[in-house]
């Protein structure tokens, strides 16, 4: 079943028995698919850490500042 | 059971267990994406009337059909939403939304790309198949656009879940609209592992490679965004703060 690489030179491959704009675009648009699935989620979640934090620190000085001195 | 299923609607125990969980996840869905990809354009012959044209077919399947399983999942998640007001169901029928309309898109996109040449045409008002399932693809902009038209998120919670239960019934019209409506989309091809079959066996083997591969990916994506959900509305929560805290 595996036995056989259908091309046998790079150009053939590339060529997919000219079919090359529809089969890589298929795939292209597959990878994009998948990759901006993942990668999105991934970078918003840094952007959610990296607010947070920034306010958490904010909130956290707010309430020091409105202590009063020597309370700590 | 009771005290599994409040325990699985609580947005700390769903993140923790997903943190393990994720990295298996990912690497299996990693491996199989890689197997089918490599193995869809080195290794499958072509078929004897569509040459490589039916390479497309393994992605396009795969993802078309995994792009069914989302009305019935953000159904599911929405009669718990209605039911049990679980604030994690809401969150999953949420995030699902987007990314099944990115999986219309693609079915339809790659579904375009492989009739241009087998067809002869890109796009066909009369054929059900097709119909229906752009109409999955604007149903699902729709719970998108209700959900942020609707300020109160409880009833666009509400709102949101009527409309997925309700759209399950387009599910069952693309389904069987191949059988029901006869123009040009195929129905689907017996699926058949012995050799004489029409496709041959390694196409059928490809194409449940790639649509295992695609489950996963659903999996993984929907967690992750799900995870961001669970980060921005619990962000009062002592351990969503800890965990910023840490970061």
């Amino acid at each position: 079943m595996l036995d056989v690489i259908q091309f046998s030179s790079f150009s053939e491959f590339l060529h997919m028995g000219g079919y090359a704009f529809n089969v890589w675009s298929v795939y292209g648009l597959f990878a994009v698919f998948i990759m901006a699935n993942l990668f999105l989620p991934l970078r918003k979640k840094q952007q959610i850490l990296k607010e947070q934090k920034r306010r958490l620190l904010f909130s956290e000085a707010a309430d020091d500042a409105q202590a009063p001195a020597g309370d700590k | 059971m009771w005290l599994w299923f409040a325990k699985l609607g609580s947005p700390k125990w769903f993140y923790e267990l997903s943190s393990k969980w994720l990295p298996w996840l990912v690497g299996a869905m990693a491996i199989l994406l890689s197997v089918g990809v490599i193995w869809g354009l080195l290794f499958l012959p072509p078929d004897y009337q569509q040459g490589y044209s039916s390479r497309i077919l393994i992605v396009h399947v795969a993802v078309a059909g995994t792009s069914l399983a989302f009305f019935p999942l953000m159904a599911v998640a929405g009669t718990i939403t209605l039911v049990w007001r679980m604030k994690l169901a809401d969150m999953v029928a949420k995030n699902a939304a987007p990314l099944g309309a990115w999986f219309s898109f693609i079915t339809l996109a790659t579904g375009s790309i492989w009739g241009s040449v087998s067809w002869g045409t890109w796009w066909e008002w009369t054929d059900s198949r097709l119909v229906s399932m752009l109409f999955q693809f604007f149903l699902l902009l729709g719970v998108i656009s209700l959900r942020s038209a609707l300020e109160d998120s409880d009833k666009a919670a509400k709102a949101c879940a009527l409309l997925s239960i309700v759209g399950c019934i387009n599910v069952v019209i693309i389904k069987y609209s191949v059988e029901w409506w006869n123009t040009l989309h195929q129905p689907s091809s017996p699926v058949s592992l012995s050799p004489d079959s029409p496709n041959g066996p390694e196409f059928w083997i490809a194409t449940g490679i790639m649509i295992l591969a695609v489950y996963l990916f659903l999996a993984v994506s929907l967690i992750l965004a799900t995870r961001n959900e669970i980060l921005v509305r619990e962000r009062q929560a002592q351990w969503v703060q800890d965990l910023v805290r840490q970061e």
